[in-house]
C-alpha cells in the first residue's frame, strides 16, 4: 500500500457501546475516491478519524504517509475538509473567511488574500466574494466551503456529503467541480450516500455499511453505465424493436423496457423510437445501477 | 480588430513558504482582534465598541485636562481628581460594557455557527485556539484600562513641577502596578464571560448573565454574607468583581470603601488567590467545553 494516500489497518471506533467502525482495513489509492455508504453507516466518523480529531478506538490510520495518531498537526496542515454542516460565519465577507481559513493553515496573509480571489474565482464566486456570508444561497455557500477546503493547496481534500442541499442544476455543477480538483493534482475523498454522485465523480469507492466495509475497490466502466427504465404504453415490443435497430442494448419484461446502458441520449432514442412506431410513453427514469445493485446485494438496503 | 484570449486562471499550486501552528495562532489572535472591534464586519458591529472606546480615550483626555487646569498635581489631588487607583474605579466600569459587548461575540458565534469544525482541521489545537483568543482579548480589553492610564502618566509628568523624566523616574512603580491590577480585572472578567459564552447561544444573552452575574450576583453575594446563614461569610468571595478592586486598593495604598471581603474580615492576599482560583476555573473548564466539541 505504498502508493495509496490513505492507509487504514483494523480501525474499530465506538461511541459508547455504539460500534460506529468496525475492524476497516482498507487503502485508498491517488484519484478521487468515493466514501458511501447510508446515514449512519460511519462516513463523517472515518473523515474525523482521518483528520485526527477523533481518536480511534483500535487500529491505525495513516495519511498521506504521517501516522495520525502520532502527528495530526501535520496531517491537516496538508489536507482540507469540508464539512457536511453549516459552517460558515455570517459576519464575514466570503473573501476575509476563505483568506482567514487559509492563515490558519499557514499561508502568510499576503497569499492567503490572493488564493483566496483565485479559489472564489475557481469555484465562481468572483463577483460575490465581498458580500457577507449571511446572504449567501445554499448553493453559494457549499461552493465557499469548497473553497476554503483547497485555498491552502491541500494534497488531499476530504468532502463530507459536498452536494448535500443543491438543486439538480447545482449538484451537477459541484460534481463537476470535485471533477476538476483531480485534475488539479489534489486527491479526493467524497462521501455521499447518493450512489449516482459517487459513479459520476470518482475512480475509486469505499462501500461503509452499519460502519463496516462492504467493498474497496475501483470504479469500472460498467459501473459507471447506467441503463433507463421505460414502462409502453402499446406495442413494447415494437418499441425495443425500433431502439435495437439503432444498436442500442434493450431488455423487454412485459410491458417495461431496460433501455442501455448509455448516456443522456438514452431519453432522446426512447422517445424517438415510442414516436416511430406510434407507442406511448406511460414512465421513464433512470434505471437501477450497478453500483447501487451491488451495495443492494452486499449490504442489504440502498444508501438513501 | 484585435485577437482577444480568454484564459481560464484554473488552479495554481501552492509552493511558499507555510507557517504551520505559529501563523494558525496569529491568524486567530488577528481574526479575533477585529472581532472584538467589529472590524471587517457590518457597521453595526463596529457601533458599541468604538463608542465605548471613545468614552474611555475622551475621558482620559478630561482627566488630564482637570489637572491642567487645577496647576498642580498638588492642587489636583486636593480637589479630589481621581489617579492611578482610583481612575480604575471608572475604567473598570467602561471595560466591563465592553467586555459584556465583545466577549461573547469573540467565541459564541465560532461555536453556534459550527465553523469549528473548519477551524480544528486546520494544524491548529484546541489549546492554540483558546489563548489566541485570550490573547485578542487581553490585548484589546487590556488597552482600555492602560492606554488611558497612559495618557494620565505622560498628561501628569508633563505637569510636573519636577520636570518631565523627574516624574517619570519616580514614579516607576506604576509601571508595574497598573498592568497588575488591569490583568486582575481582564482575569475575573474574561473567567466568567468565557464560560458563559462557551455555553451559551446567543451572545445577547451571554452578555446579560455576564452583567448579571459580576453585578447583581455579586450584589447578593456581598448581602448574604453579612447574614445569619451558616458560614455566611465565604460567600462574600463570590462577589466576584469585588476582588480586582481590593487588589487594587492594597496594590496602591488606597482607600476607596469597605468591600464585603474585608467586612467579613478577609485579607487582601485572599483576593488575589481568589483572583487566581476564579482565572484558573475559568481556562480549565472553557478548555473542557471546547476539547468536547473540537
Amino acid at each position: 500500500m505504498a502508493d495509496h494516500v490513505i492507509v487504514v489497518d483494523g480501525l474499530t471506533h465506538r461511541y459508547g457501546s455504539v460500534t460506529a467502525l468496525a475492524d476497516l482495513t482498507l487503502g485508498v489509492p491517488p484519484g478521487v475516491t468515493g466514501l458511501v455508504g447510508a446515514n449512519g453507516a460511519g462516513k463523517t466518523t472515518l473523515l474525523r478519524i482521518l483528520l485526527g480529531l477523533v481518536h480511534p478506538t483500535a487500529g491505525r490510520v495513516s495519511v498521506l504517509g504521517h501516522d495520525v495518531a502520532a502527528d495530526p498537526l501535520a496531517v491537516r496542515a496538508r489536507v482540507g475538509y469540508m464539512p457536511e454542516t453549516d459552517c460558515l460565519p455570517a459576519d464575514q465577507t466570503a473573501a476575509d473567511f476563505v483568506a482567514y481559513t487559509a492563515e490558519l493553515a499557514g499561508l502568510p496573509p499576503r497569499e492567503a488574500r490572493r488564493r483566496s480571489s483565485e479559489t472564489l474565482y475557481l469555484v465562481g464566486l468572483e463577483e460575490e466574494r465581498f458580500r457577507h456570508l449571511g446572504d449567501f444561497s445554499t448553493g453559494m455557500r457549499q461552493r465557499v466551503k469548497l473553497a476554503q477546503a483547497i485555498v491552502h493547496d491541500p494534497a488531499l481534500v476530504l468532502l463530507d456529503e459536498p452536494a448535500s442541499g443543491l438543486d439538480p442544476e447545482g449538484r451537477d455543477q459541484m460534481l463537476a467541480l470535485i471533477r476538476r480538483l483531480g485534475g488539479f493534482g489534489i486527491d479526493v475523498v467524497v462521501s455521499s450516500h447518493v450512489l449516482t454522485d459517487i459513479e459520476q465523480t470518482c475512480d475509486w469507492v469505499v462501500m461503509l455499511d452499519a460502519g463496516h466495509l462492504v467493498r474497496s475497490g475501483p470504479l469500472t466502466g460498467a459501473e459507471r453505465s447506467r441503463t433507463v427504465t421505460v414502462e409502453i404504453l402499446g406495442d413494447a415490443g415494437a418499441v425495443a424493436r425500433a431502439l435495437q435497430a439503432r444498436g442500442i442494448p434493450v431488455a423487454v419484461d412485459g410491458s417495461t423496457l431496460a433501455v442501455g446502458p448509455g448516456d443522456d441520449d438514452l431519453f432522446d432514442a426512447v422517445c424517438d423510437a415510442a414516436a416511430d412506431t406510434g407507442a406511448g410513453i406511460l414512465r421513464m427514469g433512470r434505471g437501477v445501477t450497478s453500483l447501487e445493485d451491488e451495495f443492494i446485494a452486499r449490504a442489504g438496503n440502498p444508501p438513501r | 480588430m484585435t485577437d482577444g484570449v480568454i484564459y481560464d486562471r484554473g488552479y495554481r499550486p501552492y509552493d511558499g513558504p507555510r507557517r504551520g501552528r505559529r501563523g494558525a495562532r496569529r491568524a486567530v489572535v488577528k481574526d479575533g482582534v477585529r472581532r472584538i472591534l467589529g472590524l471587517r464586519r457590518k457597521a453595526r458591529r463596529k457601533v458599541l465598541p468604538w463608542s465605548l472606546i471613545a468614552v474611555a480615550l475622551v475621558a482620559a483626555a478630561v482627566f488630564v485636562g482637570l489637572h491642567f487646569a487645577a496647576g498642580s498635581i498638588a492642587a489636583a489631588l486636593a480637589q479630589g481628581l481621581p489617579r492611578y487607583g482610583e481612575l480604575f474605579d471608572f475604567y473598570s466600569r467602561i471595560a466591563l460594557l465592553f467586555i459584556a459587548v465583545t466577549g461573547p461575540e469573540l467565541l459564541a458565534p465560532d461555536r453556534t455557527r459550527g465553523v469549528l469544525s473548519v477551524y480544528f482541521s486546520r494544524p491548529l489545537t484546541v489549546d492554540d485556539y483558546l489563548a489566541s483568543k485570550a490573547a485578542a482579548y487581553l490585548l484589546v480589553a487590556g488597552a482600555i484600562y492602560v492606554v488611558p492610564q497612559a495618557v494620565l502618566h505622560l498628561g501628569l509628568a508633563f505637569l510636573s513641577d519636577d520636570g518631565f523624566f523627574a516624574y517619570l523616574g519616580a514614579n516607576l512603580d506604576v509601571l508595574w502596578k497598573v498592568p497588575v491590577v488591569a490583568v486582575a480585572y481582564l482575569a475575573i472578567h474574561g473567567a466568567v464571560v468565557g464560560v458563559l459564552a462557551a455555553h451559551m447561544r446567543r451572545p445577547g444573552m451571554a452578555a446579560a448573565a455576564f452583567l448579571g452575574v459580576v453585578v447583581a450576583g455579586g450584589g447578593i453575594a456581598a448581602e448574604l454574607a453579612t447574614s445569619n446563614l451558616p458560614s455566611a461569610r465565604w460567600l462574600a468571595l463570590l462577589a466576584v468583581d469585588d476582588h480586582p478592586r481590593i487588589l487594587r486598593d492594597w496594590i496602591f495604598g488606597i482607600d476607596t470603601q469597605t468591600f464585603a471581603a474585608e467586612r467579613v474580615g478577609f485579607e487582601p492576599w485572599v483576593s488575589a488567590i481568589a483572583v487566581v482560583v476564579v482565572a484558573a476555573v475559568g481556562a480549565v473548564w472553557v478548555r473542557w467545553r471546547y476539547r468536547r466539541l473540537a
